[in-house]
């Protein structure tokens, strides 16, 4: 679907880049290279980006001609784009290579089948089981080696691609049906590829091109006589839909990601408007334009699955919606789906912050989709961190609509991602619970709560790392950590990498705090980061977290230890937090405690049974019951 | 052909990021440091929007001037 001519005029005439960026969504490809310059030379009219960018693209083929699509992208994001590119077919990069004081924020490794093993060269489906093997062995290795070189020398993600296959598969329609395929050995070795990255510890990341090629079709995406005179396999359209995908890592590292959909209902979860049409004359169902609803929150469940939530927002009577969440035999989002239902005739500016506090969650990191543009409009202008998505007025459209919003895409999903829903309802109970309970201390003391704290587990890596990137509000530091940095702490016996798990009455919580200490070795130790995700917050965690370090701190022999409080926009919470935890402040917003004075109190602890595991033991160090 | 030299004009200043005066009718790719192989490769994408056509492979290398991009222009039209 190209985009209406009228929307390019009205983006090239716009006189803002949000204005622009607007008037260009949904972001239906392609457009013409002439149209994107244009639009690039619009976007060089207004203030420059505070924000830079700086990529670095290593490849064996020519990757020159994608300059301007990348520009567009990261004007339209609102990026000063720096973009480099290796010297041509240098792999892997070497000393000299590349500029030593480069630091990107994403490598691009261009690569093609052949360059990890020239057998991929060769036809494949003949070989024996032997011979594949040797050829997925040899390129997972070649590309494990430049992996490690190349993230050792330069900082920032790696983003690996594979440039797919330009003609049609080595057996035709037949390669469906045969298991030693061309095709079945291409992903044996992404299988192995990605596995390496899992549990590597490098900070790579695989793009699948071969889902590029499905989505926008090899007849689409190559263009056959720039490949034969300048090795540029890419058409003005695919380079346009392979760039928008690459960008989506840059704006996950560099922005706030999305952890909520709110969404409208009426006219966005099923079609007509429940106060008027009644649960049966709604648009909901398997005929359309129903089944398109339908689809939609089928494809809802899919950004579940990543960890992202669903909230309701809705100007109605209460009872009407919830009818249809109940009652109506083709709604697939019930009522456990939802984190969050804020239904009545209230604002929705106010709605939203209703929601951000109940979820405590930042506005910035909310999706706010809704029908109607006096509705976007408001939002838009009273809460501008809010991703604001207008439900498009074709029903067969919105099953799509939040496709092309990057910050619904994830770097890793966790266990804990998949569970979140759950967890926001088992919170929920809990603050029913704390509601019909009059003492606080009894409310705690009635979850039984259990916290098992974990010293420098590799296992948990993604997790921290996900966790130091995530948390915003109680967070005494807010350091951003990779997994390869995590990995680096756990290794180095001078930091102690913490982190803990709680079980109540309502469930498990999975990870959902991180503490890591520097100086172990040394007579003053720091507190470099401590944070607990928002959905523990209020329940004494935080205390029996910090006293499990604390006891560890002690036994190794550290003297005193070191707390600060980096005050961001977002974490005032926790601006008082080291004085409540006994610490002396000795300049400003840094605190310490004498660990030689120190002892485990004996009142005023919250009751919170504490185990601890150190990895490298595996067993139980300690268990201290409370109460 | 007055009108299409100015609309070439107009897709060689955006795409090489120049002033179209540096544009002549006399004007070669030897002539303008801007129009590299990648600028090249650029400008005949532009053009093949722009004049709603599709180089042959064959004719890419040989456009490297502004009479020889007019040229090749004049005849895809005639033959419209």
């Amino acid at each position: 679907m190209k985009p209406l001519r009228e929307n390019i005029e009205k983006a090239i005439r716009a006189s803002s880049r949000q204005e622009l960026a607007a008037a260009l969504h949904p972001r239906h490809l392609p457009l013409s290279l002439i149209e994107v310059n244009q639009l690039l030379r619009r976007l060089k009219e207004f203030d420059e980006p505070a924000q830079q960018l700086t990529v670095v693209a290593v490849r064996s083929y020519t990757t020159e001609l994608l300059k301007p699509y990348w520009e567009l992208e990261a004007a339209l994001n609102g990026f000063r784009l720096e973009f480099h590119t290796a010297p041509f077919g240098v792999l892997p990069p070497q000393d000299g290579a590349i500029q030593v004081d480069l630091t990107p924020d994403v490598t691009y490794f261009f690569l093609r089948w052949e360059d990890l093993d020239p057998d991929f060269a060769l036809p494949i489906a003949g070989l024996s089981t032997a011979e594949v093997k040797r050829i997925v062995d040899a390129a997972r290795g070649r590309l494990q080696g430049m992996l490690k070189f190349y993230c050792q020398t330069v900082p920032g993600q790696v983003v690996v691609t594979l440039l797919p296959r330009m003609s049609r598969p080595e057996l035709g329609q037949y390669e469906a049906m045969v298991e030693t395929s061309e095709r079945e050995v291409r992903w044996a070795l992404k299988r192995q590829i990605v596995r390496d990255m899992r549990e590597g510890g490098l900070a790579a990341s695989f793009e699948d091109l071969d889902e590029l090629t499905a989505e926008v079709g090899r007849g689409v995406l190559f263009d056959a006589r720039m490949w034969h005179t300048s090795r540029y396999p890419f058409s003005v359209a695919g380079a346009q839909a392979l760039v928008r995908r690459l960008m989506t890592y840059p704006l996950l590292l560099k922005t706030p990601r999305a952890k909520v959909i709110v969404l409208d209902a009426d006219n966005t979860l099923w079609g007509g408007i429940i106060g008027e049409d009644q649960l049966h004359g709604i648009a909901l169902g398997p005929d359309y334009p129903g089944s398109a609803f339908v689809a939609f929150q089928r494809r809802l469940l899919d950004f579940q699955q990543r960890g992202i939530l669903l909230a309701l927002c809705s100007k109605n009577n209460l009872e009407d919606v919830m009818d249809v969440l109940r009652n109506h035999p083709h709604q697939v989002l019930r009522e456990q789906h939802f984190a969050g239902i804020r239904v009545n005739w209230e604002p929705k500016v106010d709605n939203l912050r209703a929601l951000a506090a109940e979820l405590n969650l930042g506005l910035d990191s909310f999706v706010f989709l809704e029908d109607s543009p006096h509705e976007c409009y408001q939002v838009r202008r009273h809460l501008p961190e809010v991703r604001v998505v207008q439900t498009p007025t074709v029903a067969l459209e919105i099953p799509f609509c939040l496709d092309d919003v990057p910050a619904l895409e994830v770097l890793r999903v966790t266990q804990e991602d998949q569970q979140r829903t759950a967890m926001y309802a088992q919170e929920k109970r809990r603050k029913q619970l704390a509601v019909g309970t009059q003492d606080h201390g009894e409310y705690l003391r009635s979850l039984e709560m259990a916290m098992t704290v974990a010293f420098d587990e590799p296992a948990h890596t993604p997790r921290l790392a996900q966790l130091t990137q995530k948390t915003n509000q109680f967070n005494l530091t807010t350091h951003r950590y990779l997994e390869a940095d995590i990995r680096k702490m756990i290794a180095d016996a001078n930091w102690l990498v913490a982190d803990f798990t709680l079980v109540d009455l309502f469930g498990d919580s999975g990870i959902v705090g991180v503490g890591l200490v520097r100086g172990m070795e040394q007579p003053v130790a720091e507190v470099d980061t401590f944070l607990l995700s928002c959905r523990v917050i209020g329940r004494g965690a935080e205390t029996a977290f910090l006293h499990a370090i604390l006891g560890d701190c002690a036994a190794r022999g550290v003297k005193r230890l070191r707390g600060r409080y980096l005050p961001t926009a977002k974490n005032n919470l926790v601006k008082a937090f080291w004085r409540q935890q006994g610490f002396t402040e000795v300049g400003t917003d840094v605190y310490e405690l004498d660990l030689e004075k120190w002892q485990p109190p004996e009142s005023g602890r919250p009751p919170i049974r504490v185990q601890v595991l150190r990895s490298s033991i595996g067993l139980p160090l300690s268990v201290s019951a409370i109460d | 052909m007055q009108e299409r030299f100015e609309s070439l004009r107009d897709i060689m200043a955006m795409i090489f990021g120049i002033d179209k005066e540096r544009i002549t009718p006399q004007s070669a790719q030897a002539d303008i440091t801007e129009w590299d192989s990648v600028g090249h490769l650029n400008l005949m994408l532009s053009l093949e929007d722009a004049f709603e056509t599709r180089l042959n492979v064959d004719d890419i290398p040989q456009l490297v001037s502004v009479e020889e991009i007019l040229r090749h222009l004049e005849a895809v039209c005639r033959s419209r």
